[in-house]
């Protein structure tokens, strides 16, 4: 069957069948060291999605032209588990005997950098695959804590071909990314039998904001030489309880399909010290208002979440408190995206006085918290600041969010006759 | 450390030993002895000086990589080419070998790759092995021949390095009080013309090849039994072979190269290096039927005695149900030679810097090595815990994969050990046998994920409380009345002599008689009844069908216990509140089990085997269990020795904890 098809392939133009043959025959070098691969390419990805129910209905079905493995490009990208291989060398002299030639790209593991002196072999993170004028980039994916799947930036060090192929052109490793782990499915795509995500649009979606942000261990490990940590019964039962708040608020935003970041306090500690801070006292999330759904509230209560206070209303400064085990709040704020800056508001219950707080614009990052994937803005250095000023690196325990706050506005007073929507106290 | 590289620029050969006779000749002179240590001083303040700074250049320069690397991946650099080393055609070595009583040297091409001149250490023979064919340092022994038994240990490592190695020999202080015939022989088999008739502080310095050509040797008599032969010093060539030569030519696979990476690095691990005949560095033992624990990694602890640890491993990838992919070693500090044995089992090792002193390094290792084992394997919900002295049992994963259940659903569990405490020669008998005991043994054991993240990892004494970890992690504070499941016969078997807090007479004592499965497979009988509840019925079903002993006869006698085999027997020894274990102390010390503190027991219950018989110790009135006491029973009860001697013990417990 196949081989029919290549004469076929053939026929056309030969930079068309080119890149079939190529992945053809990576697939066959794959399949005979039992390595289970899946395609994440978003160029073949794409077109695969516009006939997928298609593809689905007929998983063995003859491709009657090479639609998708012969579109040009210059690479097809596939992701490999790691911890499905034994990372046999074997692999790679029969790659050699192919005609391929290869290259590998490794770096230090991020697991372990979290860690006070440990120094563990260095990981594969790509491995490229180039036969004649294709290449295949094939990219490591790591199991991180937090139940996702993780890959590495893409960095080449100097002795290596800068050459070798057009690496601005790759679809993965400008950055390192986080994913969630995909259900799979195979199907015959242009006679090649290949695994591709279950719903590759949800993949390819996943992929547009995929950015990853490693903590930064070391300074979090300089920050604690300068102020060692409190390890105080105290500060273990906080973090513990504020862990556990966070992965169940996170659940059930997740549950209801609302993004949400690590906001103030708790941005603070993971931008700082890769940690809850013990003396905080409560978990801050943010939320864009565009995002608000009418369910959130029910839902944390379901989740046993209390709603404690309620501020503010969906088109202006609305905040939410909820009562988490043992003393620790969860506040949520809702942030409001004007055109050069993000906002969002406060309010106090005994004045009814507003307050506003300014950010500069920012996207949002993943990263692992508390062995949780969860967003952070980007920017956090500028986020970071803009609420705790320049001096965000001295630990404060007496923290006034009305007025220590850098980026704290007056914003006037809620009228009396609104009080009992905007101020709502349980 | 070890690593050595001839350096064809630098030729200190005379330089060094115009230095060496100099400072010798002074070393003789009281008057320049002083100083000679104030320039010692500075000198070592200069050193100091010079290191700090270069470790602050090293760590910019590392830093600064980093923050580069991180731009885009095209971003065009800089292409600097690294400067290969130039190709070493040198094919001669020089050799300095120095004996003395306080001091002993070896310097190869001016590095100096031993030397040892520490007070009331290192004491008989330095023996160094060099390979033929680069010079690099492959094995570094001293074996302390002025005390028993050393010199065996010397014929046996001498016997397993290769043929045409290079040998180098020197006494420091003592080394022939305990040198016998065999040893003397296998000495002069080597060459050595000398070595037959050392004697009492002679000094000595040998280099020869093995199975070749002898480089040099001097010998210095002691003129009289108080005082030491004058110091020696040699100096002589070596001549390098290929490196073809030096290796042997095992077909070409994976494996091999491994074998070869090795083999060329270090000396000592016999067979394993043979030309004729190597011995496997893989054994695909038979898989496990329903491996509940295939996927849970194993963590091995490790620290420098790469000996120990490729025996470890030997037996832990010989292990049914083995999955080598989940087994990471912790090497606490950067030793190389933990490393090259890890890598020859194709297993990742990962180094730890090392961070405190003694025992609270110990358990910085430990913290550092779990909370990187749950981010390797970040779905775990458990994790082995192995050390580098321990054998495993070949059934070790099956005794885990049919309990493992029970730690995931019993809360009241902390942990399964594979180590039974009062498990001796005399006192273990079942291999289907499970207990529950409010002790944490350790020695091979599995941790719940859970347990680790929630409680221990946060609160993990630090760095300056100079804790042992163990002794933490029993502390009522942290086990909260939890207990841990344990087998009968030990599934591991801990074969360390030197260690911490080890020394031969305490592992003679209290480790070398116990028990230790061999059999595979073993079908583990009734699991279920080792839950909270569970145990409580099959204990007091225990009791009630157990024979009452004799009280009125001495426990610590062997006919206490009839000669009969099969059946279960109680005794009643006297323990007055849940913390009061005089007489099981007593009992434990005239049973020869362990008696440093209380181990195995369960509610005031121990259980073990006498003459295969079980045999139940039920403390009164502490225990629940006293209730099963008939009323005409009076619990033994045991003096304690006198006072001088308890305190004596006091030490010992201490030492005893870390193992």
């Amino acid at each position: 069957n196949g081989a029919a098809f290549s004469k076929v392939r053939g026929s056309q133009s030969g930079r068309d069948s080119t890149r079939w043959h190529v992945v053809r025959k990576f697939l066959g070098l794959i399949s005979s060291h039992n390595i289970p691969v899946y395609l994440i390419d978003p160029l073949v990805l794409g077109l695969v999605d516009k006939d997928i129910e298609q593809i689905r209905s007929s998983p063995d079905g003859p491709s009657p032209e090479c639609k998708y493995f012969c579109t040009p490009r210059d690479f097809t990208t596939f992701a490999l588990l790691d911890k499905t291989w034994k990372h046999e060398v074997s692999l790679f002299r029969n790659a050699e005997k192919m005609g391929f030639q290869w290259l590998k790209i490794i770096n230090k593991d991020p697991r372990l950098d979290g860690m006070d002196d440990l120094s563990g072999m260095e990981i594969p993170l790509h491995y490229i695959f180039k036969l004649a004028s294709h290449a295949i980039h094939l990219v490591v994916f790591y199991e991180r804590s937090g139940n996702f799947l993780w890959h590495g930036p893409l960095r080449l060090k100097h002795h290596m071909d800068r050459k070798f192929v057009p690496f601005r052109k790759l679809h993965f490793g400008r950055y390192p990314g986080a994913y969630e782990k995909p259900e799979l499915l195979l199907v015959s795509i242009d006679d090649l039998k290949v695994q591709i995500p279950k719903n590759p649009s949800s993949f390819l979606e996943e992929m547009s904001h995929s950015r990853f942000l490693e903590c930064r261990y070391r300074e979090a490990r300089a920050f604690f030489q300068l102020y060692p940590d409190d390890a105080s019964l105290d500060a273990v039962e906080f973090r513990k309880k504020a862990k556990s708040l966070l992965h169940l608020s996170a659940l059930t935003l997740n549950n209801l399909g609302v993004k949400f970041w690590l906001s103030s306090g708790t941005c603070l500690g993971w931008y700082r010290q890769c940690n809850v801070i013990p003396h905080s006292k409560d978990v801050d999330l943010g939320i864009f208002i565009r995002d608000y759904k009418a369910d959130i509230i029910p839902a944390f209560q379901k989740a046993g979440l209390p709603l404690k206070h309620k501020f503010g209303k969906v088109e202006d400064s609305l905040e939410l408190s909820f009562q988490g085990e043992g003393d620790v709040k969860l506040d949520i704020f809702f942030f409001y995206e004007e055109d050069d800056h993000i906002w969002n508001g406060g309010t106090q219950a005994k004045s009814g006085k507003k307050f506003k707080y300014l950010f500069p614009k920012f996207t949002l990052c993943w990263t692992e918290f508390v062995e949780l994937k969860v967003h952070v803005p980007c920017e956090t250095l500028q986020y970071v600041e803009a609420n705790y000023g320049p001096e965000w690196k001295v630990p404060v325990k007496m923290w006034d969010w009305k007025s220590s706050p850098s980026n704290v506005q007056d914003n006037g007073v809620w009228p009396i006759d609104e009080w009992d929507n905007v101020i709502q106290i349980y | 450390m070890e690593e050595w590289k001839p350096n064809p620029a630098v030729k200190p050969h005379k330089k060094r030993s115009w230095y060496l006779a100099w400072k010798y000749k002074l070393m003789n002179q009281r008057a320049l002895r002083k100083l000679c240590q104030t320039g010692a001083v500075l000198f070592l303040l200069v050193t100091v000086i010079v290191n700090i700074k270069l470790i602050l250049d090293t760590r910019r320069a590392a830093y600064e990589e980093e923050e580069e690397s991180a731009q885009d991946y095209d971003d065009e650099m800089l292409n600097v080419e690294v400067p290969r080393h130039p190709v070493n055609n040198k094919k001669v070595l020089d050799v300095e070998v120095y004996s003395s009583r306080s001091k002993v040297y070896v310097a190869v091409d001016g590095t100096t790759v031993l030397e040892d001149e520490a007070r009331e250490q290192g004491r008989g023979i330095h023996v160094i092995v060099l390979n033929q064919a680069t010079g690099h340092v492959m094995a570094k022994r001293v074996f302390d021949t002025y005390s028993p038994h050393e010199d065996e240990a010397m014929v046996l490592f001498l016997n397993m390095v290769a043929r045409g190695r290079i040998l180098i020999f020197t006494i420091k202080d003592e080394g022939s009080f305990h040198l016998k015939e065999t040893a003397k022989n296998v000495l002069k088999s080597l060459g050595s013309q000398v070595a037959p008739f050392l004697s009492w502080r002679d000094m000595w310095t040998f280099v020869g090849k093995k199975g070749g050509e002898v480089y040099g040797e001097k010998h210095a008599k002691s003129p009289a039994l108080s005082t030491w032969g004058d110091p020696v010093l040699l100096k002589t060539e070596v001549h390098l072979t290929s490196v073809e030569d030096a290796e042997c030519h095992w077909p070409d696979t994976e494996l091999n190269r491994r074998r070869r990476r090795f083999c060329s690095k270090v000396e000592g691990y016999g067979s394993v290096c043979s030309c004729k005949d190597p011995t496997p560095i893989e054994f695909n033992p038979d898989p496990l039927k329903d491996n509940k624990v295939f996927d849970v990694p194993v963590a091995v602890i490790a620290g420098n005695r790469p000996n120990y640890l490729y025996r470890m491993l030997r037996s832990l990838l010989s292990a049914q149900g083995v999955n080598p992919q989940m087994i990471t070693v912790f090497i606490d500090g950067y030793y190389e030679e933990p490393m090259d044995v890890v890598e020859l089992f194709g297993l990742s090792g990962i180094q730890h810097t090392p961070i405190s002193i003694k025992n609270a390094r110990v358990s910085q290792h430990y913290k550092a090595s779990l909370t990187a084992t749950f981010n390797l394997f970040p779905d775990a919900k458990f994790a082995v815990v192995l050390e580098e002295d321990l054998d495993i049992s070949v059934d070790f994963f099956s005794f885990l994969s049919q309990s493992i259940h029970l730690l995931e659903e019993d809360e009241s569990l902390y942990c399964i050990s594979a180590w039974n405490d009062q498990g001796y020669e005399h006192t273990a008998e079942d291999p289907s046998l499970l207990y529950r005991v409010e002790t944490m043994p350790g020695l091979g054991w599995v941790l719940r994920k859970s347990l680790y993240k929630d409680e221990l990892e946060p609160k993990w004494p630090t760095p300056e409380k100079l804790w042992d970890w163990d002794m933490w992690m029993r502390m009522p504070e942290q086990r909260k009345g939890r207990e841990c499941i344990i087998p009968d016969i030990s599934r591991s078997y801990h074969f360390g002599i030197v260690g911490l807090n080890m020394n031969g007479y305490f592992h003679e004592a209290y480790f070398k008689k116990h028990k230790f499965n061999t059999v595979p497979n073993v079908q583990l009988k009734n699991v279920e009844s080792l839950r909270k509840d569970n145990y409580e019925t099959e204990i007091h079903r225990l009791l009630g069908e157990a024979e009452v002993l004799d009280h009125s006869k001495n426990p610590c006698e062997d006919s206490f216990v009839p000669d009969t085999e099969g059946r279960v027997y109680v005794m009643f020894i006297r323990m007055e509140q849940e913390a009061d274990f005089t007489t099981w102390t007593q009992l434990a010390k005239c049973l020869h089990i362990w008696d440093l503190d209380v181990r195995g027991n369960h509610k005031g219950l121990w259980r073990l085997f006498r003459k295969k018989n079980h045999f139940l110790v039920v403390g009164v009135p502490a225990s629940p269990y006293s209730s099963k006491k008939p009323s005409a029973v009076t619990p033994i009860y045991l003096e304690p020795p006198a006072k001088e001697e308890g305190a004596v013990a006091v030490p010992a417990v201490a030492a005893a904890e870390q193992t």
